[in-house]
């Protein structure tokens, strides 16, 4: 969920899916398209998309085409659902966290309290 | 959009820590940004913001609809809109959190109202599907 977002957080990534969203087009038709950027980094940002699961690369002969892999648009509700259970697992870390210091000397102290109750 | 037509996504986790507590990480900006994002506006009380940036770059943009203290948390939830198109139009999905002591801990239950579902629209299709159309034609305008 993560990478995707990264993915799509970056204005020429977003750029790279308009480019390939109907057909197949080749890596440097795409980087062409930015004559203001090098080579490695369109090949970077090709590369981003397409650990992200966002695009698909074949190879042919000595070109890389590239298209956008429709499945890889997951729905908004498993987004969100990844979301949560990611962020929400971190929130359970952090307030444990904070609270384990108290709640470690208030069971020292109750064992104490019951270790002098015992004759 | 009526209820028909959109998901809900729900979420219970048992968190070792008094309601207190859990609710400043919802709440104080500071504790927010150790879970969530990588800065945040917080104005906990009703119409106020609720604002996120994670730290992948998109921003969650939201209100705060009802705040019950260590008990119930509301707000709305989008994302802002990038070159005009947002994934989620802030205003569009509702978040509820409810607090509930479990002796010293907390269960803490989530529900994520107003999902465009895949059965609505060809635009509401997919988040990211619905996404990429609209930017192509804010291109092109």
């Amino acid at each position: 969920m993560d990478e995707a977002l990264r993915a799509v957080a970056d204005p020429t990534r977003r750029a790279i899916l308009r480019l390939v969203r109907d057909h197949e087009v080749a890596a440097g038709e795409i980087a062409s398209r930015f004559p203001t950027m090098s080579r490695p980094a369109v090949s970077q940002h090709l590369r981003v998309l397409n650990e992200a699961g966002l695009v698909d690369v074949r190879a042919d002969g000595n070109r890389r085409l590239y298209r956008l892999r429709p499945d890889g648009m997951r729905d908004a509700a498993s987004f969100v659902e990844e979301l949560w259970s990611d962020r929400l697992a971190r929130l359970k870390t952090a307030a444990e966290q904070e609270e384990w210091p108290a709640r470690t000397r208030a069971a020292r102290r109750a064992r104490r309290a019951t270790d002098q109750e015992e004759p | 959009m009526t209820d028909a037509d959109t998901e809900v996504v729900e979420q219970t986790l048992r968190i070792e820590a008094a309601p207190e507590t859990v609710w400043r990480y919802w709440t104080d900006p500071e504790r927010l940004t150790e879970w969530w994002g990588a800065g945040s506006m917080v104005l906990p009380r009703p119409g106020g913001a609720f604002v996120v940036e994670m730290r992948e770059g998109p921003v969650m943009r939201g209100e705060f609809v009802e705040l019950v203290p260590y008990e119930r948390l509301v707000f709305t939830f989008g994302w802002e809109p990038v070159d005009g198109v947002s994934l989620l139009e802030p205003g569009s999905t509702r978040v509820e959190v409810t607090l509930t002591p479990d002796g010293a801990d907390t269960i803490l239950t989530l529900r994520h109202s107003g999902l465009p579902t895949g059965e609505t629209t060809e635009m509401h299709r997919s988040g990211w599907a619905q996404f990429l159309p609209r930017l192509a034609d804010a291109a092109r305008a």
